[in-house]
């Protein structure tokens, strides 16, 4: 998973995507989660510091993960991978 | 180190130029309790998914029915609604506040019946009425609203057999403005078969004609509409008089008074649209009053309503069992409460509130969790996050939705109701394995 290139993230919260003109706004865990796939941390790692700095358990924090996931990439945050592509 | 409060990752698209149609946002209205009770001590008490009906609110909406009409009409008589809700508990409370009975199948009849009703009481409508339930109705003094000649042919048979007198009314269909007009229940008003039964009727032994009834429709927003409805039954009343020199006892306007449930396609809310009971009461009273009928002659005005007057008292209790993200990225939920218990959802955008403040509102599709595609409460609702096992209540949903609820996959829920001292009874219980075993019969091979 990647943020595509053309994608800019503020540190207010603010994401713009001049690919589809589409704008939006993030709350801070969800920047934070963006910023961390955007440096390209796995999934464990971004677990871990999530599991480490919030009052939170491993099973919601998959959940929330997986379904903010699917929001980006329904938004064409990050970049299109082949869903059929079973690797 | 001390772990910060954890807050779900939300992400909103930035819709520039598309402000919200009533220009501010909305406020998510919350409900918690029920008649000074949490609606999570309900659940735990009666489980989920849950009917709860309100005695305080059953009675506070019918005296303000009663207030806008008999302040206005020096005669009035309300009928409950059976197929409304025929709970016993519920149609208890009505006979209690005065209420006579209005059934629509032999079914009613002896649900009234056993309810105590005196069956003099009893308006027996509906195009259905077999050999056995006319006798019954005879039997029991009931007034019998005759729906098509055949079933008139059918009570002049019938009663001279029993060799009684059947009290009669006729269904008159007429046009108040309200299309399409109902005219497959009834005789018509504007083409003469109305005033052809009344003839035939007056000439019959047997019959005793005391009064004229008639149902516009349901759901009708134009209380102006009831006014044309008794200007025409206030017509036949005087014609009546004047070819027979008689007297009817009462006329009936029927029920379809809008609850405060908001129609599917509607711009603005029900409880901002549909006419109170004083605009219906004023318009009704109105026309009976300023007709040529004479004030000493007036007949007793009857009433059927059944949706206006129950829908607030009734709410559904709900679990949240699954959040979703359809293939588009819309946010779907599944809730414990399918259609099979929420006949109103296919015509009504049903409220469904959290009991508790919440977080981030997305736009949200609401489904019940039947292995069925229609399975959907709302289409489209403002929903904040919630997490499964969220407890929600649905408002209004008195009306209609344990008559016509249907079984279905799995066991129809506990129905409760609240007493005016706050006192909780179950006054229907949650079907079971016996319940279908009690009634079904596998043949021995």
């Amino acid at each position: 998973m990647k943020i595509t290139d053309e994608v800019r993230i503020s540190d207010n919260g603010f994401i713009f995507n001049s690919k589809t003109g589409d704008s939006f706004n993030v709350n801070p865990t969800g920047l934070e989660l963006t910023k961390l796939i955007a440096q390209g941390y796995d999934f464990d790692t971004i677990k871990n510091i999530f599991l480490q700095k919030y009052d939170l358990d491993d099973l919601t924090f998959e959940k929330d993960f997986y379904e903010f996931c699917a929001l980006i990439k329904y938004h064409q945050i990050t970049s299109q991978e082949n869903p059929l592509d079973f690797k | 180190m001390e772990k910060i409060k954890y807050i779900k990752p939300v992400i909103s698209k930035i819709n520039a130029g598309m402000p919200s149609k009533f220009g501010l946002p909305v406020k998510q209205k919350v409900i918690s309790k029920i008649d000074g009770i949490t609606v999570s001590a309900l659940i735990e008490e009666y489980g989920s998914p849950l009917f709860v009906f309100s005695e305080k609110t059953i009675r506070g909406v019918f005296d303000e029915a009663k207030r806008a009409f008999e302040t206005r009409y020096p005669k009035v008589q309300f009928a409950w609604s059976y197929k409304t809700n025929y709970l016993d508990a519920v149609c208890s409370i009505y006979h209690d506040e005065g209420s006579w009975a209005e059934v629509v199948s032999g079914f009613e009849f002896e649900k009234a019946l056993s309810n105590g009703v005196n069956g003099s009481q009893i308006l027996f409508n509906g195009p259905d009425k077999s050999k056995a339930d006319l006798i019954m109705a005879i039997e029991n003094n009931a007034c019998i609203h005759i729906d098509h000649f055949d079933e008139l042919y059918l009570l002049i048979e019938t009663s001279r057999k029993l060799e009684k007198k059947a009290r009669v009314a006729i269904r008159v269909n007429l046009d108040a403005g309200v299309y399409p007009i109902w005219d497959r229940f009834g005789f018509n008003y504007e083409n003469g078969d109305a005033w052809n039964a009344i003839n035939r009727i007056m000439l019959a032994e047997n019959l005793e004609l005391i009064g004229l009834h008639t149902h516009i429709g349901t759901y009708i927003m134009a209380q102006s509409a009831y006014a044309i409805a008794a200007s025409k039954l206030a017509n036949l009343y005087m014609a009546i008089h004047r070819k027979f020199d008689y007297w009817l006892k009462y006329i009936d306007l029927g029920g379809g008074f809008a609850s405060k449930n908001t129609l599917k396609g509607a711009y603005m809310p029900g409880n901002e649209t549909c006419p109170s009971f004083d605009e219906y009461a004023e318009a009704i009273s109105n026309a009976l009053i300023s007709s040529e009928i004479p004030h000493e002659n007036l007949p007793v005005l009857f009433l059927e309503t059944g949706r206006a007057l129950i829908d607030d008292a009734g709410y559904l209790l709900t679990t949240v069992v699954a959040n979703k993200r359809l293939s588009g990225g819309r946010r779907s939920m599944v809730i414990d409460a399918g259609v099979n218990l929420l006949f109103t959802s296919f015509w009504y955008n049903l409220g469904v509130y959290p009991t508790k403040e919440l977080g981030h509102a997305e736009e949200t599709t609401i489904y019940g969790p039947l292995c069925m595609n229609i399975d959907v409460i709302r289409d489209a609702i403002v929903f904040p996050q919630v997490k499964t096992g969220e407890q929600l209540v649905i408002e209004r949903v008195g009306a209609y939705n344990i008559t016509q609820s249907m079984q279905f996959i799995t066991y129809r829920p506990n129905v409760i109701l609240i007493d005016n001292d706050g006192k909780t009874h179950l006054i229907r219980k949650k079907e079971s394995l016996e319940t279908f075993k009690n009634s079904e019969v596998n043949p021995k091979r």
